[in-house]
């Protein structure tokens, strides 16, 4: 038995007890998911930007090999989200197939549009930018579209080349957004099973608390709630984030500190 | 430095109206002029890659002129990760390439036009592709290749830069039509390439030269319209319609002198850009 880790359990578990009350006490206050409040923002200023009437952000889904509506904006709007085809479909399938944004007017005699699609969702767009969402390492994760042009018949080279730096801008704060929310489910998958392995110590608020958001019925919905509680976390006041600051670097050297295979010892 | 200054995009700012630098060609190049380099030429016999998305060989747009071509696919078992298959009756995957052909072959109505097919679905393999395509023409004594394609990938520079080299010393013409999205790409950036981003003027003849470089050319790319797969036409914009105007005249240019070598073209290139004017010493 080491002595030390007995002494960092003891610390990690006081401080993610102290965390989770304070959460709990602030209230789980249903807020939309980083990401989304994210592509929002962009679109809403993509479309400001360059003078667009609607804007719109395809994101690459790699295991079903389709590009899905996120976000759109304008008269577009909403029921496109969620909405998916393949890449080689659409004007967005060509700037994904390329890695180069197009612009191109008179949109109704454009095959790459979808034109039945559009005609569903009730929106048939005179002129289209599409830009690549690229990051520094050439992988592209999705499209940002601006479609109809208000002062003018289409989109012109400026408009193009001021969306390629903005959707660069766009992709790596896209990619970043989603690699904290995987951290964030990886650091969630850590502490259930730390909380599982946990069967001695006689437990704490720690382990009933994350018992309570992981014993759900379906249990990727409980890790995204329990994602949603990170995300609130930096919402809270400095205080807050502070002891989750130093809870993670506690949990960060506790994973130091035990030797493969990783256990509580008793 | 005013607003609009600092907003200006960075390819495309040197072929503005007033951003154009008027040149001057003087002694023997001034005695070089557009009807000297190309007038009377159809491209004649001038094999011509289009490395794209493919090129729709029965477009009404092309008149017949594509020759053939190869498909190029990524496979991650294979040696060097791509694999060529044949494509003698090529088709387009989306229309980008088609769109291409079309420009060369309203300019160059004789050059012989071949379909180097390097898109997929797999992102992954883009880059590969994409030389191996290029290395296809190198080996197969093309003489003027489209390439309105490029790649951002710093990994890549190496090995592009080694095979436009080669092509270079083969007496090939490669253009390059640079990324619309102002950051560095290759094999645009290279001197051994003929690099193009659009103007906004419809003349296909007029281009212009940009004394600073690397984007040496300005050829029409703003609401060109162009064919497209399946027998279409579209009105489209980006540097990649540039390239193919800039392709064209090579092609005029290497069937009336084929003696010319790939810097002796791009000096006749210079001028006869719009923006030099001839002054005799």
């Amino acid at each position: 038995m080491n002595p030390d880790k007995n002494i960092n359990e003891e610390k990690l578990s006081e401080q993610l007890q102290r965390l989770l009350t304070s959460i709990e006490a602030s209230g789980r206050a249903v807020l939309p998911k980083s990401n989304d409040v994210l592509l929002k923002s962009i679109v809403d200023a993509a479309a400001r930007i360059f003078g667009a009437a609607a804007a719109s952000i395809l994101l690459v889904n790699e295991e079903e090999e389709v590009l899905e509506f996120k976000v759109s904006t304008g008269e577009a709007d909403h029921d496109l989200v969620g909405t998916k085809f393949p890449y080689d479909r659409g004007i967005a399938g060509y700037v994904f197939m390329t890695g180069q944004p197009i612009a191109t007017s008179n949109v109704r005699e454009d095959k790459r549009f979808n034109q039945d699609f559009a005609k569903s969702t009730g929106y048939v767009p005179d002129s289209i930018l599409a830009t690549p969402l690229i990051l520094t390492d050439d992988r592209i994760i999705g499209v940002m579209e601006v479609l109809d042009k208000i002062d003018a018949t289409s989109f012109n080279m400026h408009d193009m080349e001021l969306m390629g730096m903005f959707a660069q801008q766009a992709a790596m704060a896209i990619d970043m957004s989603q690699q904290i929310d995987s951290i964030e489910q990886a650091l969630i998958r850590g502490l259930k099973r730390l909380a599982k392995e946990d069967k001695t110590q006689d437990s704490s608020d720690l382990k009933s608390a994350l018992d309570h958001a992981l014993t759900g019925e379906n249990r990727t919905t409980d890790l995204l709630e329990l994602a949603d509680l990170f995300n609130d976390i930096s919402g809270l006041g400095e205080a807050e984030r502070k002891a989750c600051i130093q809870v993670l670097t506690t949990f960060a050297e506790y994973r130091k500190s035990t030797s493969a295979p990783r256990r509580f010892s008793k | 430095m005013t607003e609009e200054e600092t907003l200006r995009p960075a390819w495309s700012q040197h072929f503005t109206p007033d951003a154009i630098q008027e040149l001057l060609a003087h002694g023997p190049f001034a005695k070089i002029t557009p009807d000297w380099a190309w007038g009377g030429s159809t491209g004649k016999g001038i094999r011509v890659a289009v490395v794209d998305s493919g090129v729709e060989y029965d477009h009404p747009a092309l008149e017949g002129c594509v020759q053939g071509g190869v498909v190029v696919e990524y496979d991650a078992k294979a040696k060097d990760n791509y694999r060529i298959k044949a494509d003698e009756k090529p088709l387009d995957v989306s229309g980008h390439g088609t769109a291409c052909a079309g420009i060369i072959h309203s300019i160059a109505p004789e050059a012989e036009i071949y379909s180097v097919r390097v898109l997929g679905r797999n992102m992954g393999g883009r880059a590969i592709q994409f030389a191996a395509g290029l290395d296809w023409t190198i080996e197969n004594d093309m003489q003027v290749v489209n390439l309105s394609l490029s790649t951002s990938l710093e990994e890549f520079f190496g090995l592009f830069h080694d095979l436009t080299d080669q092509a270079y010393f083969k007496n090939m013409n490669l253009i390059s039509a640079v990324n619309n999205i102002p950051e560095p790409s290759y094999p645009s950036l290279y001197s051994s390439v003929i690099s193009v981003a659009a103007h906004d003027g419809h003349d296909p003849f007029t281009y212009y030269y940009n004394p600073n470089p690397p984007v040496e050319f300005g050829a029409p790319g703003i609401d060109v319209e162009v064919a497209w797969n399946k027998g279409q036409y579209l009105v489209c914009t980006g540097n990649s319609f540039a390239a193919p105007h800039i392709t064209g005249i090579t092609a005029l240019i290497r069937a009336k002198h084929p003696e010319l070598t790939p810097f002796q073209i791009k000096t006749v290139l210079l001028a006869c850009a719009a923006n030099t004017k001839r002054q005799s010493k």
